[in-house]
């Protein structure tokens, strides 16, 4: 192996600071950027059409002084947090009974796999005539979409916990609780955080989908209403800050979580080893 | 042993449907639901029929598909040379990082306001939501796959004298094949969604114009129907193409990638 790195430098090894790779990539940004106000004249059309950068820009200052940017965001967020956590703690409990309990999985799998691939953006127009346009709709829309990619990994983790670590705890006297406690659920959890950072994914679209269909405030809403009320600009400042708030949170919050629960789940193989 | 327990699988799995159809046929009468909410099952059989006998239901399934199938082909089209550029050149790589991750983030419906300014309600703003959500997730799965081209494998076509196009035709896309297959499943399941989000938008026909234009006549059937038919079409592609392709290419290709 150290031969060979040496007669071939390894790719990490000729991988430049990462200073070079962010400088290059926001020259990449900025020539998207130029090339969008560059081609603004050529193209000819009215900012209807096709809004210039700095339409953007004076649309987006206009959007925060009248106060309407914050607080469509604040909804979004609201209701996607909302969404996501009741999807999440029903994918988990459903993911915990259906692993544990070999009859019950037998019984609700091919129910669950139909349902499953009725996606969630066919139940939105049914939502619309039960619970009317608005937030339970969007809410319920959320749910759906979190809740089965959480329950098939959770099964999946639930599944994995290894036998040896159940027998070991149970014949050291611990009550079913316990087992679940100790045992079932840090073995499930990498599964759970990858069901969740799917789901998540998949969720942002939906409420994004949502939005424009059932509300009357937020991101989505916003990209659909600026069409609406010929001011394209609008629509592209909703699609530029969804974007940029999908990132964060893909950024800041998704991937460090998994990459805990991965450190964790390393330790719980390591304990496995062991014994 | 296991043909009882399959038997008892196939028993116990039956019996969520027949509840769910026993509550759907006896429940409305019992809580006096008014039919635009919950219409029986008779309602929405004899809708199944109808649509089926003048033929608009099969209409607009195959509207559906053509969309999707187009879609899928212009994003592939664009997305594996590209992929491969990307994975291949530090620097396009580089430079164009941040814009993807960002175009990625807002791939698909997002655009469909946009698009309709662009094309009109049509197949031309379907299909560009369809063609742009398959082209990210496929993007991906093109870098990945030539990413995961084990090293050794390089050295050894190189030290064979394999450069230029003969490593591409011989190492990469074949290396990098792998993973695209694997991907289809996931893209096909953005693109899926997809499709029917845009349909509901900026669609004339198709599957998600047909259950949404029934919400404005309340035909609580047509919906019922509608979703019906998208689960069991996404059960049928599923499981005769698109596992078929994960299957067979694990099988063939599964050692490759260990």
């Amino acid at each position: 192996m150290s031969t060979a790195a040496i007669a071939i430098p390894t790719r990490a090894a000729r991988r430049p600071w990462p200073w070079a790779r962010a400088a290059k990539g926001a020259i990449g940004v900025l020539l998207l950027l130029v090339a969008w106000q560059v081609s603004v004249p050529l193209v000819g059309l009215n900012s209807y059409f096709y809004p210039a950068p700095s339409d953007v820009v004076a649309a987006f200052a206009d959007l925060i002084r009248k106060g309407i940017l914050p607080v469509y965001l604040a909804d979004s967020l609201l209701r996607y947090l909302a969404g996501l956590t009741a999807g999440a703690v029903l994918g988990i409990s459903l993911g915990v009974l259906i692993g544990l309990h070999r009859r019950v999985s037998l019984a609700l799998s091919p129910l669950l796999r139909f349902m499953f691939a009725i996606v969630e953006v066919a139940w939105i127009p049914i939502f619309v005539v039960w619970f009317g346009y608005g937030l339970k709709t969007i809410i319920l829309a959320l749910v759906y979409v979190v809740f089965f990619p959480v329950l098939y990994n959770t099964l999946l983790g639930v599944r994995t916990a290894p036998q040896l670590l159940v027998n070991a705890v149970r014949s050291l006297g611990a009550s079913r609780l316990q087992v679940l406690r100790l045992v079932i659920l840090p073995a499930a959890l990498p599964g759970i955080i990858t069901g969740l950072r799917v789901g998540a994914g998949f969720a942002f679209r939906g409420l994004v989908f949502a939005e424009i269909i059932a509300a009357k405030t937020g991101i989505g809403y916003l990209i659909f209403e600026g069409t609406q009320t010929q001011q394209t600009a609008r629509t592209i400042v909703g699609m530029i800050v969804m974007g940029l708030l999908w990132l964060g949170m893909d950024q800041f919050y998704l991937r460090p979580l998994e990459r805990a629960t991965v450190q964790r789940w390393g330790l719980l193989v390591e304990a496995e080893q062991r014994t | 042993m296991t043909q009882s327990r399959a038997a008892e699988g196939y028993v116990l799995g039956t019996v969520p449907f027949l509840l769910l159809v026993a509550g759907w046929a006896v429940l409305p009468h019992v809580l006096q639901y008014p039919q635009y909410m919950l219409p029986p099952i008779g309602v929405v059989l004899d809708f199944a029929r109808e649509s089926i006998a003048d033929g608009s239901l099969l209409l607009n399934v195959l509207a559906s598909l053509a969309r999707l199938a187009i879609g899928f082909v212009i994003g592939m089209a664009l997305a594996v040379p590209l992929g491969l550029a990307i994975a291949l050149n530090r620097h396009i790589a580089d430079l164009f990082r941040p814009v993807l991750s960002f175009l990625q983030a807002i791939a698909g419906i997002a655009w469909v306001p946009l698009t309709i300014i662009w094309f009109g309600i049509g197949n031309g703003s379907v299909i560009f939501v369809i063609a742009n959500t398959i082209f990210f997730a496929s993007l991906y799965n093109t870098v990945v796959g030539v990413q995961s081209i084990p090293v050794p494998l390089y050295r050894a076509v190189r030290s064979h004298g394999g450069r230029g196009f003969a490593l591409l035709t011989n190492l990469i896309l074949p290396g990098a094949l792998v993973q695209i297959l694997l991907g289809i499943r996931t893209s096909m399941a953005y693109g899926w969604r997809a499709l029917v989000a845009s349909e509901m938008i900026a669609g004339t026909s198709g599957l998600g114009y047909m259950t949404m234009e029934a919400v404005q006549w309340q035909r609580t059937e047509v919906i019922i129907l509608g979703m019906i038919i998208i689960g069991l079409l996404w059960v049928i592609m599923d499981r005769t193409i698109f596992t078929p392709i994960e299957r067979r290419t694990v099988g063939r290709w599964g050692l490759l990638q260990r």
